[in-house]
């Protein structure tokens, strides 16, 4: 039911940046994060929640005569910058949402709705602010605004720990420990990423230039299988959203990915290419395995 | 014919134009700019067919309908990058790369993936939806309307 207005919705956006021209990509890779290397929405979101919790002490203050002369005022500020965040914090999500599949989809509009709504109340609420006789009422209507603020937080929970929305999806196992043989050399074409399984690990190998590069096979944004990408301009693509990842460093030069690619050591032993997991504090491997730990 | 016959008839049109637009050079920008207008008025109609016909009848067969949407804007998006691309620019046969490639993966998906997937429709319903697209594809193929959305199309994005 919720698919029709979504993909609507969806469109709007699309096309929304298409008007933006070339603008429109670093425009969505700073929404997205792709220079913070996390999500950007969960960070900026903490400024509507925060200032929007902050006006209703001081309101809670000014309507039982605790507040002194200031709070009035101060509520307003706080409101203001609110909404002045919350509008920031919807051009992140709907940018962040537009490449959600299945039930997170569904559930992001929703909580966009709900998110949309408070931002109404709360805008509402600012311009009856500046209008005497109406502080009740400016109060009543950040109320409600709240509590629809806090019930879609919840939603906005449900996405990230539920559906894993802005999660890493990359493989971050720490094997291979030591170089493991993959392939022959010569079932490399060069420039064309070939997908492998090292035990269980998903790893991309890319010949070019006299070398093998290797990194991580499994897309960080939402799982994508980077064996079926391709090159272009030399980064790897993800098939599914077009992330791009430089193969030297794993990290991602276009979003919607804001993690980068675990990178692998290569090296041409009688043949055959070997790799080996490298990691770094920026692509973090687990120390114990699963199977190890449960040997 | 059966709706993946349709569409896989469709997809050798597109693939067809993508691979003469590959092989055009810097100095025939005549012989490309009518190839490129092609190609967005047959991906135009490609994806409003999938989209208005073929994807909400396998809806309940198939689990790939988000990813061919993803993939549908992804095509859409490097469709842009190459309006926007001068057509004697050194860059343009990368770009077109790219559009290539970003269509084989999703014609791969559907013809690999997702049309078998839509045959336990079976053949009744395959045989019915298949003349439901191939009329719906001269329908907009001949509109008046769709000329005037890929006109309109084809302006703002080559000035934006």
């Amino acid at each position: 039911m919720l698919d029709g207005p979504g993909y609507q919705l969806e469109h709007g956006i699309s096309l929304t940046y298409l008007l933006a021209g070339r603008r429109a990509r670093p425009l969505q890779d700073l929404l997205h994060g792709v220079w913070l290397g996390h999500p950007l929405h969960p960070a900026l979101v903490t400024v509507p929640v925060g200032a929007w919790t902050a006006a209703s002490v001081l309101d809670g203050l000014a309507a039982t005569g605790r507040g002194g002369p200031g709070a009035g005022s101060a509520a307003r500020v706080t409101v203001g910058v609110g909404v002045a965040g919350a509008v920031a914090s919807a051009a992140t999500g709907l940018t962040d949402w537009q490449h959600a599949h299945d039930g997170a989809r569904r559930v992001g509009l929703v909580h966009a709705g709900l998110n949309s709504t408070a931002l109404g109340l709360y805008s509402w609420s600012l311009l009856d602010r500046g209008r005497r006789g109406r502080a009740g009422r400016a109060r009543l209507t950040a109320a409600a605004g709240l509590a629809l603020t806090l019930a879609s937080s919840w939603l906005g929970g449900a996405l990230s720990y539920r559906h894993g929305l802005g999660t890493d999806h990359a493989d971050r196992s720490p094997e291979p420990r030591r170089f493991t043989p993959v392939l022959q050399a010569s079932d490399l074409v060069d420039g064309q990423p070939v997908g492998v399984d090292v035990d269980g690990v998903p790893v991309v190998l890319v010949a070019g230039d006299g070398e093998v590069r290797a990194v991580g096979g499994r897309c960080p944004h939402q799982g994508a299988p980077l064996g079926e990408g391709w090159l272009h301009r030399g980064e790897l693509v993800c098939p599914w959203h077009g992330s791009r990842f430089d193969l030297g460093t794993g990290e991602p030069t276009q979003g919607p990915s804001t993690a980068p690619l675990p990178c692998f050591e290569t090296r041409l032993r009688e043949g055959r290419v070997e790799v080996r997991r490298r990691g770094n504090w920026r692509s973090p491997t687990a120390t114990t395995t699963v199977e190890e730990a449960s040997r | 014919m059966k709706a993946d016959q349709v569409l896989i008839a469709h997809h050798d049109v597109l693939r067809g134009l993508l691979r003469q637009l590959a092989e055009t050079t810097e100095d025939q920008t005549a012989q490309r700019g009518r190839l490129r207008d092609e190609l967005l008025r047959e991906l135009e109609v490609h994806t409003q067919i999938e989209d208005e016909l073929f994807y909400p009848a396998v809806r309940d067969v198939s689990p790939l309908l988000s990813l061919a949407h993803a993939e549908h804007r992804q095509i859409d998006d490097q469709l842009a990058t190459v309006m926007r691309t001068p057509l004697d620019d050194p860059d343009f046969g990368t770009e077109v790369g790219m559009l290539s490639a970003t269509l084989h993966h999703h014609t791969f998906e559907e013809e690999e993936r997702m049309f078998p997937q839509s045959h336990a429709l079976g053949e009744e319903r395959l045989e019915e939806l298949g003349r439901q697209l191939q009329e719906r594809q001269r329908e907009l193929t001949r509109s008046g309307a769709m000329r005037l959305i890929v006109r309109l199309k084809r302006m703002t994005l080559r000035h934006v």
